[in-house]
């Protein structure tokens, strides 16, 4: 899957890859790798500035520490991180449901 | 080490035009992915080669950091919020019949000047594509349009005996800027 088909669903992929727990920049991406299957094709570099940017939203905290000699940025939820996590999901599950309706010839579900 | 000097090149790239914690994390990262390849077996510069082109192109790098930048973020909001505040000081001004205050001319036009620069630099940083350029441009911007707001209100304040609606949503609309870019300043000055 190329990164153009993932505009507006990255936030919620790199928030759900740290529901587990503190991850850095290339542990995100292994998660992501790994939950996906291989199929994701981003640019790993542009995972960094999208860490960046959920950071300065208040969704997501960073902290440095030192692992080989190299500084490194581990990075966590915050509670507004989890709560905007819940809310994409739910809406995630909404916008699938009814297009997979649409795709189906079917009756689209109630939001929940 | 074989490959090092690859990435070396490269982060080097990135060090021209990015902050050196950004670079430090990206050096962290595609030491771990240059790990990774060598762990598949690839030689040391066919692992370096690899770790590189799962990164991307440096340009599309910095300017992705570029976009999410603090300075570009304050000063797109700004811009947004700039005419309103706008209008909220040309209806005063209107109203008070600004032309009647008691301020020198080399003031107005020293004001006027300023004004016009601190909206050129916030185009600069709204819109620039360079990160440390964007970052210096946003940062003037920030503490310009402070001290014009800044200005305004003790203009205001000390040369005008009466202050009316208009000057209060104004001076009110100055206050909220001045508030709201001084929260976001320590991010904006640090990159």
């Amino acid at each position: 899957m190329r990164a153009e088909e993932l505009k507006g669903h990255l936030d919620a992929l790199l928030l759900a890859s740290l529901e587990e727990g503190p991850r850095h920049g290339y542990a995100v991406i292994e998660a992501l790798r790994q939950a996906t299957g291989g199929r994701l094709d981003l640019p790993t570099g542009t995972i960094y500035p999208a860490l960046r940017r959920l950071e300065t939203a208040g969704l997501i905290s960073g902290s440095w520490s030192i692992v080989a000699g190299r500084r490194r940025r581990d990075y966590r939820l915050t509670p507004a991180g989890t709560r905007a996590l819940s809310g994409k999901r739910s809406d995630w599950r909404d916008f699938a449901a009814m297009i997979s309706a649409a795709l189906e010839s079917r009756p689209c579900p109630e939001p929940a | 080490m074989p490959g090092t000097s690859l990435i070396a090149g490269y982060l080097t790239v990135l060090s021209a035009q990015l902050p050196a914690h950004i670079v430090e994390e990206l050096a962290d990262g595609l030491e771990q992915t240059r790990q990774h390849y060598l762990e598949q077996g690839l030689d040391p510069d066919a692992a370096a080669g690899a770790a590189l082109a799962e990164f991307g192109r440096p340009d599309v790098i910095v300017a992705a950091f570029t976009r999410v930048s603090p300075p570009r973020r304050a000063a797109r909001r700004l811009l947004t919020a700039g005419p309103a505040v706008g209008a909220c000081w040309g209806t005063a001004l209107i109203t008070s019949r600004a032309w009647t205050w008691p301020v020198p001319d080399a003031a107005r036009l020293l004001f006027g000047a300023v004004l016009m620069t601190v909206i050129g630099l916030l185009a600069a940083a709204a819109f620039g594509s360079h990160y440390r350029s964007v970052g210096r441009a946003g940062a003037a911007a920030c503490v310009g349009i402070t001290v014009l707001d800044a200005a305004m209100l003790v203009i205001v304040i000390v040369a005008l005996p009466a202050v009316s609606w208009p000057l209060i949503l104004a001076m009110t609309a100055s206050t909220a800027r001045i508030a709201c870019t001084a929260r976001t300043l320590r991010a904006v000055l640090t990159g």
